[in-house]
């Protein structure tokens, strides 16, 4: 076990000079040790061959034609190809969606977005009329008040007092 | 389907409308004064006008004889009695954001002694003085909450 650790270089310090303390007096371990080499240049060999086979370039060539064509969707496909990802929108249930949300937006923007006619403030009294008695119109800006203001006639008063 | 987005296009549209009805409703306070020159005295509860009064008239004494918070929907007019022999009618003709106009009419013996109509913001006060009342005249002071 020690030995196969010390064959992958991955023992301690202590161990090392333990097992290099120890080969040189035990030809078994130094047999076993030959053999694991052998195996390794064994593995080894065939697999570089196929490496060295393998065209790498070629590959990538491949991987970064694809990313581009991905790169160079329009918006439009973008979103037709998330559209489809739902089977709901699938069957093209947005469309009635849309169009009624859209009704609802134009409806309400026309009621909320209305514009209220700015009335100058000059003009509070939009009329003032009295059958019987002079009226007179007073208005202040500040404080903001608007009089009103009745003159009754004589008989009329008269008859109230 | 056809019949579903229907459907819940009127449900949408008609519960947006039922809600701006709803809410075009105002409150006005009205305020019956009677200003003379009998006396110094000044009511109490017209403190926050009496500046104002002050400014515009001549009379030393201001009494509150009624006060009134109407809550007016449009088209719906209130009717209350301002001071003997005579009536004040109320109506809001119409609502727009921060504006509302009101109609205004001083009724005396069934007969329109005062038609006006106003356009009331917040902040603006309109008072209608003159008609006689004891040992002076009456002021209706209109003011309205949005």
């Amino acid at each position: 076990m020690l030995l196969e650790k010390y064959f992958d270089q991955e023992v301690t310090d202590t161990e090392r000079s333990l097992v290099d303390g120890h080969l040189p007096d035990c030809p078994a371990c130094r047999e076993v040790l030959d053999s694991m080499e052998e195996l390794r240049t064994l593995m080894k060999a065939p697999v570089e061959e196929v490496v060295r086979k393998e065209d790498f370039p070629w590959v990538w060539q491949k991987i970064e034609r694809e990313i581009g064509s991905q790169k160079k969707r329009t918006w439009w496909q973008s979103l037709r190809s998330w559209l489809d990802m739902t089977p709901l929108l699938k069957r093209k249930v947005w469309i009635p969606a849309v169009a009624t949300f859209m009704v609802l937006l134009f409806i309400t923007s026309q009621v909320i977005f209305k514009r209220t006619p700015s009335y100058p403030d000059g003009s509070v009294v939009e009329y003032v009329e009295s059958q019987s008695d002079n009226v007179m119109v007073y208005q202040l800006e500040d404080p903001k008040v608007t009089v009103i203001w009745l003159f009754e006639s004589p008989e009329e008063e008269a008859t109230t007092t | 389907m056809r019949r579903s987005v229907f459907l819940l296009t009127a449900f949408f549209v008609f519960s947006f409308f039922s809600t701006s009805t709803a809410l075009a409703q105002i409150q006005v306070r009205m305020r019956v004064i009677q200003a003379s020159n009998a006396g110094q005295n000044v009511d109490p509860s017209l403190k926050d006008v009496h500046h104002e009064l002050g400014s515009l008239f001549s009379f030393t004494s201001y009494r509150l004889l009624r006060e009134e918070s109407l809550r007016l929907s449009p088209n719906q007019p209130a009717t209350i009695t301002a001071h003997p022999g005579r009536f004040l009618e109320v109506n809001l003709v119409e609502l727009k954001r921060d504006v509302a106009k009101l109609r205004v009419r001083v009724i005396r013996e069934g007969k329109d002694i005062l038609d006006t109509q106003v356009r009331l913001s917040p902040g603006r006060t309109v008072l209608i003085g003159g008609p006689r009342h004891g040992e002076g005249v009456v002021i209706y002071a209109l003011s309205a909450r949005f």
